[in-house]
């Protein structure tokens, strides 16, 4: 039996059983392949976003634990699941939302200026100026 | 069970973003972003994270995808010429999947889902760091949060009680940072009335 | 030069808007139960999952509803966006009064336990406060993303 046939499904074994962050790796690739590949203003935005919430995976994914129940303490109950990142997260998808409305409305104004939002032709429109 | 719709969500929120990747028209891509965010919302009440999940459904697959729908609604809503889907992009996909080989190079490393001696929700570790040094009771923030919620705040709500009592300058500082972000918009849209 | 390929979006918006029976009548039921359903996740955030956060957002979605049964110009005529800006503004205001007023009682900002009221309430009040920033801010950039910018008597 040859060392990859040993190593390779312990190594199965450990991606399996982290399949939040596997997850959340996938996710960060496609949000990033958005982001290089479309020429759309409105689809990098999307792509921002994705990008974002797959680190919210990870973080609620280190608060989890087996058996856990919603941080809501009571007399003698637990576990918990960790609230500190929960905090975090809740705000930062608030956050989320005023930050990408924020990129939307430039791009709201890149198109009244340029007349599109694709990437590209807003630099051709800004070479014929 | 639990484990098998954990599966399907996974694997319905990862396809959900693919196909956002894919899809040239942009109204489409907006509305498979609304469920892909739907998908997430049902990931944090598997994940035992209610507060998160109540934002991120009202957020994502509400406010947002308007705001998108929105944007689209005064701009344009095709990308490119013609086909319902995009041709894939090789240098992208190579840049992309350097980075996904890197990030998978850490897995290893991570506690497993679920692991209840993941750092992340031990109550007590030796010689435990506090801003102001080690603690006494080699309590965690973790630790701490969860015993003295009820006697330092008087409510139940963990996450309310870190939200307001414990992190309040913190979350005072997002506040502003969410106004900021109206009065950013204002400043970029609202030219005409300024005139 | 503009895009001649893109003009879709400028064909649709020429368009009026179409009043939905279904749409305004499921909103018109719908609505009131949203509002007040806000307002309960806002109010209830100590004990049971819920807070300012969560709250606002519900609430503010009521307006979102709205703006889609009735067309947004004339919810946001309704709603006069100034009142909602006013909101976002009041809960910022509610929250630094409530941090600062702890200094002359000898505490540190936003330190809840010297206030004369319980803990509880404190966390109440702030959790308000979050609420109509949110509340606010996310009717308002719905207001403000869908017709800012135009010039007075164009329809969105």
């Amino acid at each position: 039996m040859s060392a990859m046939e040993i190593v390779a499904p312990a190594l199965v074994d450990v991606f399996v059983a982290r399949y939040y962050h596997v997850t959340f790796m996938v996710l960060v690739a496609v949000g990033l392949y958005i982001l290089i590949d479309s020429k759309n203003l409105v689809k990098k935005v999307i792509g921002l976003n994705i990008f974002q919430m797959s680190v919210f995976l990870f973080f609620i994914t280190a608060a989890y634990q087996d058996g856990a129940g919603p941080a809501l303490i009571e007399e003698g109950g637990g576990p918990y699941a960790n609230p500190l990142p929960h905090v975090l997260i809740l705000t930062a998808i608030v956050v989320g939302v005023s930050l990408t409305s924020l990129a939307l409305a430039l791009v709201v104004r890149v198109y009244e200026e340029y007349g599109t939002v694709h990437e590209d032709r807003v630099e051709e429109v800004m070479a014929d100026e | 069970m639990t484990f098998a719709l954990e599966i399907a969500l996974v694997v319905f929120v990862v396809v959900s973003a693919v196909a956002v990747a894919f899809l040239r028209d942009v109204l489409g891509a907006i509305v498979v972003f609304a469920s892909f965010t739907l998908g997430l919302a049902m990931i944090w009440v598997i994940l035992q994270a209610p507060d998160v999940a109540l934002t991120e459904a009202a957020v994502g697959a509400g406010v947002m995808s308007v705001l998108f729908l929105l944007t689209v609604a005064r701009t344009t809503r095709t990308e490119g010429d013609e086909g319902y889907l995009r041709p894939v992009n090789f240098k992208a996909l190579a840049i992309v999947f350097v980075l996904f080989v890197i990030l998978l190079a850490t897995v290893p490393a991570l506690p497993e889902v679920g692991d209840p001696n993941a750092p992340a929700v031990q109550e007590t570790v030796d010689g435990a760091q506090t801003p102001y040094g080690v603690a006494d009771d080699n309590r965690t923030p973790y630790g701490y949060y969860i015993e003295q919620t009820p006697i330092d705040a008087g409510i139940r709500n963990a996450v309310a009680a870190v939200l307001v009592v414990y992190r309040g300058l913190d979350t005072f500082g997002e506040a502003v940072v969410v106004f900021s972000a109206i009065v950013g918009v204002l400043v970029v849209l609202r030219r005409e009335e300024a005139r | 030069m503009r895009d001649r390929e893109n003009t879709g979006g400028e064909e649709r918006e020429k368009k009026p808007y179409a009043e939905s029976p279904i749409i305004m009548t499921s909103v018109r039921v719908v609505s009131p139960f949203v509002l007040t359903y806000g307002i309960f996740v806002t109010l209830h955030g100590a004990n049971s999952p819920g807070g300012g956060f969560q709250g606002g957002v519900i609430m503010a979605s009521v307006f979102v509803m709205l703006g889609f049964a009735f067309g947004i110009r004339p919810t946001s005529d309704w709603a006069d966006y100034r009142a909602v800006l006013g909101l976002a503004t009041g809960g910022v205001v509610l929250f630094a009064a409530v941090g600062l007023v702890a200094l002359p009682l000898g505490g540190d900002v936003l330190q809840l336990d010297v206030l004369p009221i319980a803990v509880k309430w404190g966390v109440e009040l702030l959790e308000v406060a979050i609420g109509m920033i949110v509340a606010g801010v996310v009717t308002g950039l719905f207001f403000v993303l869908s017709r800012g910018g135009r010039k007075e008597g164009e329809e969105a």
